[in-house]
């Protein structure tokens, strides 16, 4: 498996997770579940593909940190589903899926195989993975704070119960990936925490998650002004992600930068 | 405004307060000295917490401070402070020396110390109120307060007490001196004998493994033979031995190997704290929010 093969595996998910979310939209349950869940193992087995022929995780890259998104957020669109039953959340994640994998057909960047020693580790997959999950979850929330800023008054309870919900899942996912990366650093470097760009802006993506769960609990009339925090926190996690990368403070200083150059 | 029921308004003036107070010891102390909290003096000042913690805890019902210390309206602007001063490092450049006044060096900087201090004790007021008031449908609560507080609170005062040192062995020579950042030599209380260093590389050349072939002898007598290599530390008498190095000019040919050499008498509190954190965590995954909020 190679990225060349890539196109032909993205098409046909991406056509399958279509099917999904026009269904969802007809109110067809199984051909939403069928679809989607199809298109997502789809995807997979080119996920597994890479992994078997790189011979280690698919993670390294920004590119291949993408793939994992592109994967994640389908399933995510159908957790949502199943249990929310909205029939817009399928299209969402589709079209943002599609997104992300169109950036990495037009801007592959270099994969080889090689993995520095310092990414050998047990910890390296669920570290990556458990973010790129979480990311997937937020960006979801993010799209739920977006939609009842424009709704405003039409706003129902439900809605608001799933935002928190998927901020709660998501922000246990982030805390598993920040608190992996430190035992992992541990390992590696013998510090669990540096303050190194990268984890100076995970914390401060972790701080702005934490205010929100606390303003919810403070002012649970006050959902408006959580969903514009929601913005925001969805910005420093933008930052941390990929932001970073162009942040004149964090020039030459991450030790998290494992592009090849 | 202080206005009974306190809420946010009242969170954000304290934190205006203590951020304009660390700007006044800012001005009259100069930045934090973290190496002054070298043992014992992180345990006078966590056994001064704790009698803080208790102290306050048991004025609850008279001081009305202490009983809005423990709701969310509390945290809310002291997580806002905390997280802007986060940002703000995370935008400007952290450098040793120079940079932009006080916030280049934001780790030393007063304010954002006084504000991880005034969430510390937050968080700790909250976790103690539900150890005491035990519930056990509180428990993901109780782990995720009390875990934050053990594993940032051990992290900060032992931060002082960790040990780091730098130990170049050459090949067939049992080596006991190490040296510190500031290059003074130490003993460590035990020698590494390097026997063999690897180095494997791919097809383009990139590296993908160093490892040393060592034995490590300690004061009490113990011979330890292993293998360090990147992500693979070997442990002996609570020293961490991590591969750090080796001479670049040779390669796989390298005379020396170098090793970075830790000690951390706080890390099991660290790991304690993380994994309660962890285990709260995915209690927030298990059981999400119980119930549907007002919209």
């Amino acid at each position: 498996m190679s990225w060349d093969s890539f196109f032909w595996y993205a098409l046909s998910a991406v056509l399958l997770w279509a099917a999904g979310a026009f269904f969802a939209w007809k109110e067809k349950k199984m051909g939403a579940y069928f679809c989607t869940l199809a298109g997502i193992a789809v995807f997979f087995a080119f996920i597994l593909g890479m992994w078997i022929s790189l011979e280690r995780p698919p993670l390294r890259t920004m590119g291949e940190t993408r793939l994992w998104y592109s994967f994640f957020l389908p399933v995510a669109g159908i957790i949502v589903y199943s249990r929310w039953r909205y029939k817009w959340i399928l299209s969402f994640s589709t079209l943002l899926s599609f997104v992300f994998i169109c950036v990495n057909l037009f801007k592959p960047e270099i994969h080889t195989k090689s993995l520095m020693p310092a990414l050998q580790s047990p910890w390296f997959a669920p570290h990556v993975i458990v973010y790129m999950f979480s990311y997937a979850l937020l960006g979801a929330a993010t799209v739920m704070a977006v939609y009842m800023l424009i709704r405003k008054e039409k706003t129902t309870e439900r809605e608001v119960n799933l935002t928190d919900n998927l901020v709660y899942v998501g922000l246990a996912f982030l805390t598993f990936g920040m608190l992996f990366g430190a035992l992992w650093a541990k390992e590696a470097w013998g510090t669990y925490w540096a303050w190194d760009p990268k984890e100076t802006w995970a914390a401060a993506t972790w701080l702005c998650y934490l205010v929100y769960v606390h303003l919810r609990k403070a002012k649970p009339a006050e959902w408006r002004a959580a969903c514009v925090l929601l913005l925001v926190c969805f910005v420093c996690l933008q930052i941390c992600w990929w932001g970073i990368n162009y942040l004149p403070s964090a020039q030459g200083l991450s030790i998290h930068t494992y592009n090849v150059k | 405004m202080w206005v009974k029921p306190w809420n946010m308004k009242e969170g954000f003036l304290i934190g205006g307060g203590l951020l304009f107070t660390g700007v006044l010891l800012q001005v009259v102390l100069g930045p934090i000295d973290w190496d002054l909290l070298a043992w014992p003096v992180n345990l006078v000042l966590l056994v001064l917490l704790l009698v803080a913690v208790g102290t306050l805890y048991a004025l609850r019902r008279k001081a009305y401070a202490v009983g809005w210390m423990m709701h969310a309206g509390a945290a809310v602007p002291c997580l806002v402070y905390a997280a802007s001063l986060t940002i703000l490092m995370g935008l400007l450049p952290q450098v040793c020396v120079g940079g932009i006044p006080w916030l280049s060096q934001m780790l030393r900087f007063w304010p954002f110390v006084l504000i991880w201090t005034w969430m510390m004790l937050i968080s700790a007021l909250t976790a103690l109120n539900h150890l005491l008031r035990w519930k056990v449908r509180e428990i993901p609560f109780l782990l995720n307060h009390l875990g934050v507080v053990v594993a940032i609170v051990a992290a900060t005062l032992g931060n002082a007490d960790i040990q780091r040192l730098q130990l170049t062995a050459f090949t067939g020579e049992p080596e006991w001196r190490a040296a510190d950042e500031t290059g003074m030599v130490h003993e460590p209380g035990l020698a590494i004998e390097l026997h063999k260093f690897t180095l494997e590389e791919y097809d383009d050349g990139t590296p993908r493994r160093f490892a040393s072939d060592i034995t490590v002898y300690t004061e009490d007598g113990q011979n330890v033979r292993g293998t360090v290599e990147v992500n693979k530390p070997l442990k002996v008498n609570g020293w961490k031995i991590y591969q750090y190095g080796y001479d670049v000019r040779y390669g796989a040919e390298s005379p020396y190997s170098v090793f970075q050499l830790v000690r951390d008498p706080w890390i099991a509190w660290v790991y304690l704290g993380i994994f309660m954190m962890i285990a709260g965590a995915l209690c927030l995954m298990l059981f999400m929010a119980p119930k549907p909020v007002k919209s």
